[in-house]
């Protein structure tokens, strides 16, 4: 019956290298050249890029041969012989070579993979076509030159486009000869884009509200609706704490736990409220620095503390510092700049333009921090905070006044000790009063010099010891304690979080060679990379420059980068695939014009997050249908072009949150501290660590993932089967796989199988029709449509089997409705209701429940 | 009820898969295993539409392997060399005096503070086997089966502290986030493993390594190379046991309507993931068997756990090297078992090297399986093609600690020196390589650094550590970050 076993889903090109060297290696045979017009730029130059330059380029020109520079690679080598003949591959001698045709010690490249036989065919390709290497070439990346803004490409189907977004998209399917697919149906799209603005999915009455909708704009309003929804910034923080690195732990050994969610919930807030992405970076990256900072200001410069930190016996304080410093570089670089800055760490970069000095000019940037806790008391707690405070004080003031009584009572107190000391030492006799506590030996010294020649230390410390135990003063001394200990409990409650601080005495940086903090070289100061443009004019430079640089217009990077990222989020990949990398060793984009339209239109909306949002999603590209055929995927399996929507499956904590709504458990609740949702046993198991994972009780259990505590050395174990990372360095691009180890999390971890028993409930109680009504009822709860009659009559075939086996085993059917959830209510019917359950368990293991369609 | 979608599929997909590779036999379920089909970031950087199988489908070397998998045994804490391996009769004729001043010049210490005194080793050493090799008392196990393996008295590593220096060992990156050689190796090679994970990881001595799960992490390789746990206690993977209530039957009934289901799906939208997400279910349910299958010990005869030492039911040392062979048996690709604590610093009674709480306990618990292991499978005839491998992160000092002026004895941090054994798949037998100088302090003779080591590893697997590279963030990584070269002196 199910023959599905040899499927051969389309998988993406793993295990291709090793497949094509394999192939090169077994079958010396030159591949046909490739059936493309190459483009030198395009095609050929990044192939040179990655697999020749390190040994023929700028720094290295083995055998005298160059491959960066026209004249110097028509020339040849060293020995004379042209390696590149116009128009006659199969006898240049550079082909030869990378296909392995020639002496085994001339192969190229000679260590590493062997180029693919798609790449010799490309090579092959261009020299036929007449090596045509334009004299331009030698040009600055594309990547660091600042975006001009194309005009839109004119498109034959001029009805199509809703907006700028799909002329770009067209013309290219219209060059590839493909159509767009037909706008999706409007289940399926306010699904969609509810899971995209929001992370959750629709209500049923906000998918029947939609659909009944005639009006012209009813998708617009939907979109600002959700644009409007307080879960619109969970969902967003939800991508940027990957790249904030943000968790609930500080990491490494013992990973102990420390509080940082007020800076997870700034993110939050500053989603909701639309903060300008320039204000928003400004104030993660220097917010303690502005003028006259504000509370939320200086707790979002907390994107930097989210840096892991070493508590392990005997780690070198500095070398620690350092690696924290060098994690705040990088991340700055990947998050920013789409740069892999941190290769310049240990050398000057072999791929891009970025030296070792202009690295640790970074490094200066973020080398000159304190890093205090910043408390965030509410007003109330600040009264009391302050009232106590004034108690401490007036209690002291009275502690420390010298009456002539109490001088008195100190000279008399100190003759005294003195005799007793004087007094040779005796066993203490027997009896039950404690014995008097042993006099510290620096007060014992001081008591033994006269009074007029100790000195004022001395003075203080006689004097604060004897106010310690002189039993005159009893009274206040409890009162004192008493205060003290109020406030710490206090100070225990009120929230802090993590926040930078700059030092008065600037600290000196220096080049470390090879990255070794033992080894500081060169003395340098703030700086940018020269490639990209200079520092503002005219201000210190300091983090505020920095973050002020970042996000100019004149920055090539930032807004291509960013707005990359939310295509991304949005369509599956970025137009640029390598989200964290534009440099020369990333992906080329795939349609480059789009970027920077998108990128120009950013910055001209004056860094607008949610007007960028609302242009990808009300797009004509993004409203088609995403089914696909076996055509289609041959023609392009990663729907690069973009002649369907996008299809893919939701984040591990969406995957949470769905099964949570669908079975009405969700707490709506946004911000305030993590939570503990049930977690089995045995999870938490640090060493040099006692810590419990102690399941929160009440709406607390079922939050957003976003709110479920990280730990960085055992993240959630659900999360972790759907590919969230560890946050202990940025995650710029999660992995989407597709496991056995997800199947058994949603079939049974103890969280899914309560959300199942809600279902359940749910599905007795708030429908009162039929079976097929009740099936209907819990199939849109998980997947927003109506089930098809087929998929209807199926699952009610497994309701009523499931209803007759427990039926005969009403032991069985108890313990199924009696789990995380507790007992089922009195009057339910317990076989009807675990029958029930094990439906909704399939329900929400759909792949369409945890797709975003 | 096959549809008419997924047969024009699986014939489209069969066909390209075929005309660009070989026609793949094990690409059945079995070569999903714990696989996407769909995986996006696979090789993301290749520009190339051709449509392949699964990630963990078998794939070939580089060039003919000496072992086909790996048991590593990682002794978490790093047991002492010098009580164990490396006999130096100079630091017992010191033993308790003041180091040379020259010995510790310009040295850092994790713990260690002033000038220290020498530790000479309290215990007896002997030579053994043919070889002759020479080995402490505290391991009167392993000296029955020395002519299997070798030792190798002269490893170096780059990082002194447990974390750093443990993910350096697995991943060659003492910075968290590269992928751990486990991965590495599936990656490279894919898994024949049926129904198990192709790398499985398992833990006694309580508690996570220092280094925790970065030790055994995927890195940016794609999550299906990441390790899989295996609890000792309980479901051997988490979440495997239904539901209570929920039967076996009941658990097959509603897969089959998941699945019709899901197939329903596959033929309306044609996304080909859906597949891999029917095949991902189904064998989950198959691992709901096997692998409380694999961890049924009881099953074993009782020469075996008397071999080994094992104990149903318990969590130890000695069920994890049995489990270790079982998992083998079954396919698994790597096999990483952790002991923890052998941590010697000497700063308590078990944590000392003469009380016996401390690393006599460990040997005790230690010995007798690992040497079991190596006879167990050497009866099987599995020992030519597994590559078994035991050892810490790093060395202990010849000095001793004594932090705080502890009585206790016991050796600090020590990465300039340490020692670890091979036996099996492609490696010589009966053999010791390396040698350090009379105060154990620095290695004179065929220096191996951690990158030779996993350069080495690889090299028995048929996997050349140069060309086994993923490009991530602009760069072709490796195991071996830059270095390392294989240790052509201990191959068979």
């Amino acid at each position: 019956m199910r023959k599905i076993t040899k499927i051969f889903g389309l998988a993406t090109v793993a295990g291709l290298l090793a497949f094509g060297s394999a192939l090169a290696a077994d079958s010396p045979q030159l591949p046909p050249p490739a059936a493309i017009k190459t483009d030198f730029l395009r095609d050929v130059e990044p192939i040179f890029s990655s697999r020749c330059y390190e040994c023929h380029g700028e720094k290295k020109s083995k055998s005298g041969f160059r491959l960066d520079d026209k004249s110097r690679a028509f020339q040849g080598g060293d020995s004379g012989q042209p390696f590149l003949i116009a128009g006659k591959s199969s006898q240049s001698q550079i082909i030869l070579r990378v296909a392995g045709l020639t002496n085994s010690d001339e192969v190229m490249p000679p260590s590493g993979e062997r180029l693919t036989k798609e790449q010799i065919a490309i090579l092959e390709a261009w020299i036929d076509q007449g090596a045509n290497w334009p004299d331009s070439a030698k040009k600055i990346h594309w990547a660091y030159v600042k975006p001009i803004r194309p005009s839109l490409p004119t498109v034959q189907n001029a009805k199509w486009p809703r907006n700028p977004i799909d002329n770009f998209i067209l013309a290219r399917l219209e060059k590839e000869k493909l159509n767009p697919s037909p706008e999706t149906d409007r289940v399926t799209l306010i699904r969609r884009v509810t899971l995209d603005l929001t992370g959750l999915p629709p209500t049923i009455a906000e998918v029947d509200a939609f659909v009944a909708d005639k009006k012209k704009d009813a998708y617009e309003r939907v979109v600002d609706r959700l644009l409007a929804s307080p879960h619109f910034g969970e969902r967003w923080a939800r991508m940027w704490l990957d790249l904030a690195r943000y968790a609930d732990s500080a990491g490494y050994e013992a990973d102990p736990p420390r509080r940082m969610w007020p800076y997870r919930d700034w993110v939050i807030n500053a989603f909701n409220r639309n903060m300008p992405f320039n204000q928003f970076t400004i104030e993660q990256i220097a917010g303690d620095l502005l003028p006259d900072a504000t509370v939320e200001q200086k707790t979002a410069s907390g994107f930097n503390r989210n840096t892991m930190f070493n508590t392990e016996g005997g780690v070198d304080r500095e070398q620690s510092r350092v690696e924290t410093i060098v994690d705040r570089v990088n991340t700055t670089a990947t998050v920013w700049l789409g740069s892999t800055l941190a290769c310049a760490q240990c050398h000057t970069h072999k791929y891009d333009p970025f030296t070792l000095k202009e690295y640790y000019q970074m490094f200066a940037f973020f080398n000159n921090q304190d890093e205090p806790e910043m408390q965030l008391p509410s007003a109330s707690q600040k009264e009391r905070q302050d009232q106590l405070s004034s108690e401490i004080e007036k209690l002291d003031t009275e502690f420390k006044k010298q009456t002539p009584e109490r001088t008195a009572s100190e000279a008399a107190w100190e003759t005294k000790t003195l005799a007793d000391l004087a007094q040779p030492v005796v066993a203490p006799p027997l009896t039950n009063k404690p014995a008097a506590p042993e006099i510290p030996t620096n007060i014992v010294e001081a008591l033994k010099i006269a009074r007029a020649d100790r000195t004022d230390k001395q003075k203080d410390a006689v004097a604060d010891y004897f106010r310690s135990q002189a039993p005159e003063l009893k009274g206040i001394r409890d009162d004192l304690a008493k205060t003290h200990k109020k406030l710490d409990e206090l100070n225990d409650e009120i929230p802090s979080t993590l926040v930078m601080k700059e030092r008065d005495e600037p600290r000196e940086s220096h080049v470390l060679q090879r990255g070794n903090f033992l080894s500081p070289a060169d003395r340098v100061y703030p700086g940018v990379p020269a490639i990209l443009p200079p520092l503002p004019a005219g201000q210190p430079t300091n983090r505020v420059a920095l973050a002020r640089w970042l996000v100019s217009p004149e920055n090539p990077l930032t807004a291509r980068v960013t707005v990359n990222r939310f295509w991304g989020q949005i369509f599956g990949r970025g137009i640029v695939e390598t989200v964290e990398d534009f440099g020369t060793q990333g992906e080329r984009p795939t349609h480059p014009e789009l970027l920077d339209w998108l990128a120009t239109e950013f910055i001209r909306e004056n860094w607008d997050v949610k007007a960028m949002l609302r242009l990808l999603v009300t797009s004509a590209t993004y409203r088609q249908s995403s089914h696909s055929d076996p055509d289609m995927i041959e023609r392009d399996p990663y729907n690069r072009l973009y002649a369907r929507g996008p299809r893919y499956r939701v984040s591990a904590e969406s995957v949470r949150d769905i099964a949570l709504s669908a079975s009405g458990l969700l707490s709506p609740k946004i911000g305030g501290p993590s939570v503990f949702p049930y977690q089995p046993d045995g999870i938490w198991t640090q060493i040099y660590s006692s810590r419990k994972w102690e399941t929160s009780k009440g709406e607390d259990k079922y939050r957003r993932g976003i709110y479920t505590f990280w730990r960085r050395t055992s993240p959630y174990p659900s999360f972790v089967s759907f590919d969230a990372p560890s946050r202990e360095l940025i995650c710029p691009r999660r992995q989407r796989s597709n496991t056995p180890l997800q199947a058994l999390t949603t079939l049974n971890d103890p969280s899914f199988v309560e959300a199942a028993s809600a279902l359940a409930r749910r599905l007795m109680n708030e429908s009162k029709g039929t079976v097929s009504a009740k099936v209907t009822y819990g199939f849109r709860l998980c997947v927003s449509r109506r089930p098809t009659p087929e998929e209807s009559r199926r699952l009610e075939e497994l309701y009523q089997q499931e209803l007759a086996r427990f039926k005969e085993d009403p032991e069985a059917a108890k313990d199924l409705v009696t789990g995380e959830l507790g007992a089922p209510p009195k009057n339910a019917n317990v076989e009807k209701l675990a029958a029930w359950t094990v439906v909704a368990n399939v329900m929400l293991n759909l792949d369409e429940t945890i797709t975003k369609s | 009820m096959t549809s008419q979608f997924a047969i024009e599929q699986q014939r489209k997909l069969h066909a390209i898969t075929r005309r660009h590779f070989f026609s793949r036999s094990a690409l059945g379920i079995g070569g999903l295993a714990l696989a996407s089909l769909l995986n996006d970031n696979i090789f993301a950087a290749q520009k190339s539409n051709l449509l392949i199988a699964s990630p963990l489908a078998v794939k070939p070397p580089h060039f003919a392997p000496k072992a086909k998998r790996v048991i590593y045994m990682f002794m978490e804490g790093a047991p002492s060399q010098l009580d164990l391996f490396d006999y130096k009769p100079r630091l017992v004729e010191l033993n308790m005096q003041p180091c040379p001043e020259e010995m510790i010049k310009g040295e850092r210490f994790a713990f260690i503070k002033g000038v220290p005194k020498i530790l000479g080793t309290p215990y007896k050493f002997a030579r053994y086997g043919k070889c002759g090799m020479e080995l402490s008392e505290l391991l009167p196990h392993l000296s029955t089966v020395t002519d299997e393996i070798t030792l190798i008295r002269s490893m170096v590593t780059d990082s002194f502290n447990h974390a750093p220096a443990q993910i350096f060992l697995n991943t060659g990156s003492t910075q968290i986030g590269r992928p751990s050689m486990g991965s590495w190796l599936t990656y490279g090679l894919g898994s024949v493993a049926q129904n198990l994970p192709g790398f499985v990881v398992m833990i006694s001595g309580g508690g996570l390594p220092s280094g925790g799960a970065a030790c055994w992490s995927s890195g940016f390789l794609p999550t299906v190379y990441q390790g899989v746990q295996f609890r000792s206690q309980g479901d051997p993977v988490l979440f495997l046991s239904n539901p209570e209530g929920m039967s076996a039957k009941d658990r097959r009934r509603s897969l089959d309507a998941l699945h019709d289901l899901n197939e329903m799906e596959l033929n309306a939208t044609g996304d080909p993931e859906v597949a891999t997400r029917i095949n991902a279910f189904e064998l989950a349910y198959k691992m709901q068997t096997s692998a409380p299958e694999l961890m049924d010990i009881a099953s074993e005869p009782r020469a075996i756990h008397e071999m080994y030492g094992t104990e149903p039911g318990k969590v130890s040392f000695a069920n994890n090297c049995l489990l270790a062979r079982r998992l083998i048996e079954r396919g698994t690709r790597f096999v990483q078992l952790y002991d923890r604590t052998w941590d010697h610093h000497g700063v308590s009674a078990d944590n000392d090297i003469v009380n016996p709480g401390g690393l006599r306990k460990k040997c005790l618990e230690a010995d007798r399986p690992m040497a079991a292991l190596i006879k167990d499978l050497k009866q099987r005839g599995l020992l030519d093609e597994t590559l078994v491998i035991w050892g810490g992160e790093f060395g202990r000092t010849p000095l001793n600690e004594a932090r705080g002026g502890s009585k206790f004895l016991g050796r600090d941090h020590h990465p300039r020196a340490f020692s670890l054994w091979m036996a099996g798949g492609g490696i010589k037998a009966g053999f010791t390589l390396g040698a350090t100088d009379e105060y154990g302090w620095n290695v004179v003779e065929d220096r191996v650094h951690v990158h030779d080591l996993q350069a080495t590893i690889l090299s028995c697997l048929g996997l050349d550590h140069t060309r086994l590279t993923y490009k991530f963030q602009g760069r072709n990584f490796r195991l071996t970050d830059v270095s390392g070269s294989v240790v052509n002196k201990i191959i068979a």
